[in-house]
């Protein structure tokens, strides 16, 4: 979501939520509609093969013409997605709290893990297919080794963050170490954890498409990929506006998952 | 938990000595290769409040977290009631406040003041741990913000909750850094009245650090000055304004005489001195 426009701040108006929300998503729709128009117009005029660039009309009318097999796809993609973004989260964090809490381990694994994320993850989804079959394994794996690291890279950042004064006065009162990571560290995580989590949601669409391309049977990449090997580029374009709509909605859900676990966050205190 | 007993600590005159409350014997702090504090010798009688005053890098905050037990001093002792800091901390003799609040965001204003004691003391009950919260707010002026999060108050409510709850442990000795260097000055007047009137309700023994003349001269009875390079107490200077006081008494001709002789002490605490 975009912030008002700064030249509003001279001039404080009472806006209700509504409106400002259609205010901020007006000029957004009307690009997306100029440029749909645009694009249309253009493929008309030049009378552009639909095999090159289909237009939107032709996108629509494959969407509509292929919507049981696109639908079923989606929701095998979608699966994928969220059970991939649930691992992601869970191993993420559950790294970040094993190198925090036990120091030594910590110092032998994060070299690791950082020396892991310059691999071109891309590169490893036809061994997954090689190891894991063309089932759903492959595209999990893919998904966790994309999708991990933004959540154990910024809950770790989150975690290193608090303020020294705080564990002065932890320390005082003789806490612990686990006291200190359960009541301090990783609540105070918890804003950078959800940024993170945002990240890592819209990677783990990414992985889920790759590990389609490499190696299945089913979901939207599949439908992509077969499409495209029948020069039906309307249906590849009509597959991937799906795809940028779950994208979006994964992105979303994380955003208002944000909302309900750190209400208290920096980010939303100015409202 | 009691509410502390009333008691009229406030006015002891200084030549009745009981006996110190926090005393360091030639305490000297080495932090790498510099000579952060120098042969303190500072006493600190029971139930008085002191100011620890001086430039940028006199080691002011280091002594104080050599009083808290958060340093440990490299030649010297340290002596809390008889006991080294560590120990005196187990006993929660220590309550600390610093410039920053430091409140968990995530918790409201009565959770945040009893936070520390919930870790010390495992016996309470979140209803104990609630009430002692709330009585400590009402203490610090606060009774009515309880539910409210550390970003709906202002600077200067959140550190009457930090104050609020380092007096939750009961502490015998309050020591502060520089507890409203952040505050604006309004604020940061009526924050020092407030604890003096909290100083003469409690009867607790304060170690305040400040920068403030007028703050260390309003708030303390005895007021020791640290020069630089090395940290050492240079001087220190007895107040004998009468309490109760309030922000009338910074009009008193004795009051402005004490801060130009502060001043003056300041000024030569500034030139370094001795081997560094």
């Amino acid at each position: 979501m975009s912030e008002q426009p700064i030249t509003n701040l001279s001039e404080p108006r009472l806006v209700s939520g509504w409106s400002a929300a259609t205010g901020s998503w007006l000029p957004a729709v009307i690009l997306l509609l100029v440029t749909i128009v645009v694009w249309e117009a253009a493929v008309r005029i030049f009378a552009i093969s639909a095999f090159v660039v289909p237009a939107p009309s032709e996108i629509a009318q494959s969407l509509v013409a292929q919507w049981g097999t696109l639908m079923q796809a989606t929701l095998v993609t979608a699966g994928e997605i969220l059970f991939g973004f649930l691992v992601s989260v869970v191993v993420g964090i559950a790294i970040a709290l094993v190198i925090v809490r036990f120091d030594w381990l910590g110092r032998a694994l994060y070299p690791l893990v950082v020396l892991f994320q310059n691999v071109p993850k891309m590169a490893l989804a036809p061994i997954f297919i090689l190891w894991f079959g063309y089932g759903l394994a492959p595209k999990i794996g893919l998904i966790l080794v994309i999708a991990f690291f933004p959540v154990t890279l910024s809950m770790l950042a989150g975690m290193q963050s608090v303020d020294r004064s705080l564990l002065s006065l932890m320390n005082s009162v003789g806490a612990s170490p686990t006291q200190i990571l359960f009541r301090i560290r990783v609540p105070h995580s918890l804003p950078n954890l959800m940024a993170g989590t945002k990240i890592a949601a819209t990677l783990s669409v990414i992985g889920a498409i790759v590990g389609e391309f490499a190696g299945a049977s089913d979901g939207l990449g599949y439908v992509i990929q077969f499409a495209s090997t029948q020069l039906d580029t309307a249906l590849v374009f009509a597959a991937l506006l799906l795809v940028s709509v779950l994208g979006i909605a994964f992105y979303y859900a994380a955003e208002i998952l944000e909302r309900i676990v750190v209400p208290w966050a920096p980010k939303f205190s100015q409202a | 938990m009691r509410i502390e007993t009333i008691r009229a600590a406030g006015d002891r005159p200084p030549h009745i000595r009981h006996d110190d409350l926090i005393s360091t014997k030639g305490v000297s702090v080495v932090m790498g290769r510099q000579l952060v504090l120098q042969n303190i010798d500072l006493a600190v009688p029971k139930g008085s409040f002191v100011s620890l005053i001086g430039p940028s890098g006199c080691g002011k905050s280091t002594l104080l977290k050599v009083l808290a037990g958060l340093v440990q001093p490299s030649q010297g002792s340290v002596s809390i009631a008889g006991l080294a800091p560590a120990e005196a901390t187990r006993k929660r003799m220590i309550g600390l406040v610093f410039q920053d609040a430091n409140l968990l965001p995530w918790k409201n204003a009565v959770d945040n003041a009893s936070m520390l004691l919930s870790i010390a003391d495992k016996s309470l009950s979140r209803s104990d741990l609630r009430a002692r919260g709330q009585e400590m707010l009402e203490l610090v002026g606060l009774g009515d913000s309880a539910h409210k999060r550390p970003n709906e108050l202002s600077g200067g409510m959140r550190q009457r909750v930090a104050i609020a709850r380092a007096l939750a442990l009961d502490p015998a000795v309050l020591l502060m850094d520089e507890p409203f260097g952040a505050l604006d000055a309004i604020t940061r007047d009526s924050m020092g009245q407030s604890l003096l009137e909290i100083w003469q309700r409690t009867g607790k023994t304060i170690v305040l650090v400040t920068h403030s003349i007028d703050e260390a001269i309003h708030l303390s009875r005895h007021v020791h000055v640290l020069g630089i390079k090395p940290g050492r107490i240079t001087e220190s200077l007895d107040i004998a304004l009468p309490y109760p006081r309030d922000l009338s008494v910074t009009e008193d001709p004795e009051f402005v005489r004490l801060v130009v002789q502060l001043r003056t002490m300041l000024r030569s605490s500034h030139q370094p001195g001795g081997a560094s």
